[in-house]
């Protein structure tokens, strides 16, 4: 699925600049190490998780895109960081449970 | 037997969860770091050689083996305390000046960094960054992007690097400071 | 909300979807939960998850236990097959808490579990964005005067919701180590099972109250006396050591409140003011 459709539909907030690519799945967890071990190239990682470092491990798995969830803040730095190596950070006041519902929706599902 | 030549696919093993413990030396200024995966390490001084460690911060890491899926070849990577992002804070930093070069090639540089001082305490060898490299770009093979690991030896002043350490911090920030 | 009784859905169900393993509360399977929390950052399940509700998580260690109890939630569900060390399982099976493990990772138990399409409470994002404006958060904590073991889970249950509204470093310090202090004098001197701890923050001051039914403190003004720190044997009379720390209180406090009486108890009223 488009990224570009998914934050239509869920009606995700852009905190960076953003480019159309190809979503393959969705990958959920707040901790860092996880994401290293397990999150996959292209998946749509949902977190409450704004610190910089976000911005290494989305790179690092090559991440499709990042989407805060729980309405927080994400601070200048991280935005700042995410634009430089091109990670994408996107916003959504809904729980991550909650957005679990509205990714079913609009048809991403698990594998 | 002649060992057969195996076309490694890593994946990670042995994933423990700890701490990884900052440590000033009160009469050298040296510092040191060491994995624990003690829920409350200990903070009290403590004499190793000639040093006098002293506490100064904690932070929650992992710490992981890679293991072959087709041959169980396990490599131990004990030597690695934690994986970090160059942001291109010092010119003349080795790091930022490959991150540079590289960048053109869509390949991105981590530091593996390890335990300090790096003068006293062993360090992860060539052949196993270059596992862990391979281990980063096997599960990239889709993407467009490549990932470059080096040393940590590499990195100009270590004191005030600016990299960003990829660490699940504020996770247990549930011990109390007294 | 609806105080319905069919409000909710039971563990038992989320069990079966998740195909999960029952670690400790077999017989506690049918209650019924009204909230589902997905989180590793046991900082936000304290400041926001709504009592009665099950956690998901992939943080298996001690903390997401006890976040959990402390939070009031009724299950953890350990996913990506995580199973908790016996530490944590006897944590739970002590509270009550409803341990499970299953197999899914964090987005498939998530997909599972709304399926069932059952009626729950979200937790109260509000909080997030009310700090724009004012507020004030209430939580209320029990203190297990005579378990040594949990000393200090109070106070950094505390230091957690305060770092996670976003007071000032200094400030949240402060208030954690005179919360320690306070627990610290519960456990070890009140000699009673029946304490609590209050806290009130909002805007322009935290209120932290420390109220036990305990043996009281004789003289509560000789206690309050600045440098009044070392052990005497008077002191020592009086039921106090070297750990007392009211001194340390008063000192991390900007207005410290005692009312004790010897036989009925203990309040300490730890006010501090926040600046902006």
């Amino acid at each position: 699925m488009k990224l570009k459709e998914i934050v239509k539909k869920l009606n995700l907030s852009e905190l960076t600049k953003i480019e159309d690519k190809d979503i393959n799945g969705v990958f959920i967890s707040d901790m860092l190490s996880d994401v290293m071990g397990s999150a996959k190239p292209a998946d749509l990682w949902l977190t409450v998780q704004t610190h910089k470092n976000i911005v290494s491990a989305a790179n690092l798995v090559d991440i499709g895109a990042v989407v805060v969830t729980h309405n927080k803040k994400v601070p200048k730095d991280t935005i700042e960081l995410a634009n430089r190596f091109n990670v994408i950070i996107l916003s959504s006041d809904l729980s991550t449970f909650d957005i679990v519902s509205k990714l079913i929706e609009i048809g991403l599902k698990p594998k | 037997m002649q060992e057969e030549r195996c076309a490694h696919l890593w994946e990670m093993a042995d994933v423990t969860y700890g701490f990884i413990i900052m440590q000033k030396c009160s009469h050298c200024r040296k510092i040191s770091n060491y994995f624990t995966e003690e829920l409350k390490p200990p903070m009290e001084k403590y004499r190793e050689k000639e040093h006098f460690w002293n506490y100064m911060d904690s932070t929650q890491s992992i710490r992981f083996n890679l293991r072959c899926s087709r041959c169980n070849t396990v490599v131990n990577f004990e030597e690695l305390l934690g994986l970090m992002m160059c942001t291109g804070c010092d010119e003349k930093c080795d790091v930022n000046i490959q991150m540079k070069e590289l960048a053109k090639e869509r390949t991105w540089i981590y530091v593996a960094f390890g335990y300090l001082p790096v003068e006293e305490k062993k360090q992860l060898t060539k052949e196993k960054i270059a596992i862990l490299e391979e281990y980063f770009n096997q599960r990239r093979k889709s993407s467009k992007s490549k990932i470059k690991i080096v040393t940590h030896e590499l990195v100009r002043d270590p004191t005030n690097c600016y990299g960003e350490v990829i660490m699940d911090s504020d996770m247990l920030a549930l011990t109390t400071d007294k | 909300m609806p105080d319905d009784q069919n409000f909710g859905i039971s563990i038992e169900k989320i069990k079966n979807v998740l195909q999960a393993e029952v670690v400790i509360g077999d017989e506690l399977v049918n209650t019924e939960v009204t909230g589902v929390y997905a989180s590793d950052l046991m900082s936000d399940v304290l400041a926001y998850g709504k009592a009665g509700s099950i956690l998901l998580t992939g943080l298996n260690t001690i903390q997401s236990v006890i976040s959990s109890y402390m939070a009031e939630f009724k299950s953890v569900v350990f996913i990506r097959g995580k199973k908790p060390a016996a530490d944590v399982q006897e944590f739970a099976k002590d509270k009550g808490l409803i341990l499970l493990s299953t197999k899914a990772d964090m987005f498939e138990a998530c997909v599972s579990i709304s399926r069932l399409n059952e009626g729950y409470v979200s937790p109260d994002l509000s909080l997030i964005s009310a700090r724009e404006d004012k507020y004030r958060t209430i939580h209320e904590f029990m203190v297990d005067g005579h378990d040594f073991s949990s000393a200090g889970m109070v106070s950094t249950q505390i230091k957690s919701i305060l770092k996670t509204i976003g007071y000032d470093p200094q400030l949240i310090r402060r208030v954690a180590i005179s919360t320690y202090e306070g627990e610290m004098n519960i456990i070890m001197h009140a000699q009673t099972d029946k304490a609590r701890v209050i806290l009130n923050a909002s805007d322009d001051e935290i209120i932290v109250k420390l109220i036990d039914e305990g043996k009281g403190i004789p003289d509560v003004e000789r206690a309050m006396e600045e440098g009044y720190s070392t052990a005497t044997d008077e002191q020592r009379a009086m039921g106090f050591g070297a750990g007392m720390g009211l001194p340390n209180i008063k000192k991390n406090t900007d207005i410290l409140n005692i009312i004790s009486e010897t036989g009925k108890g203990t309040t300490l009223e730890l006010k501090f003011i926040v600046k902006e």
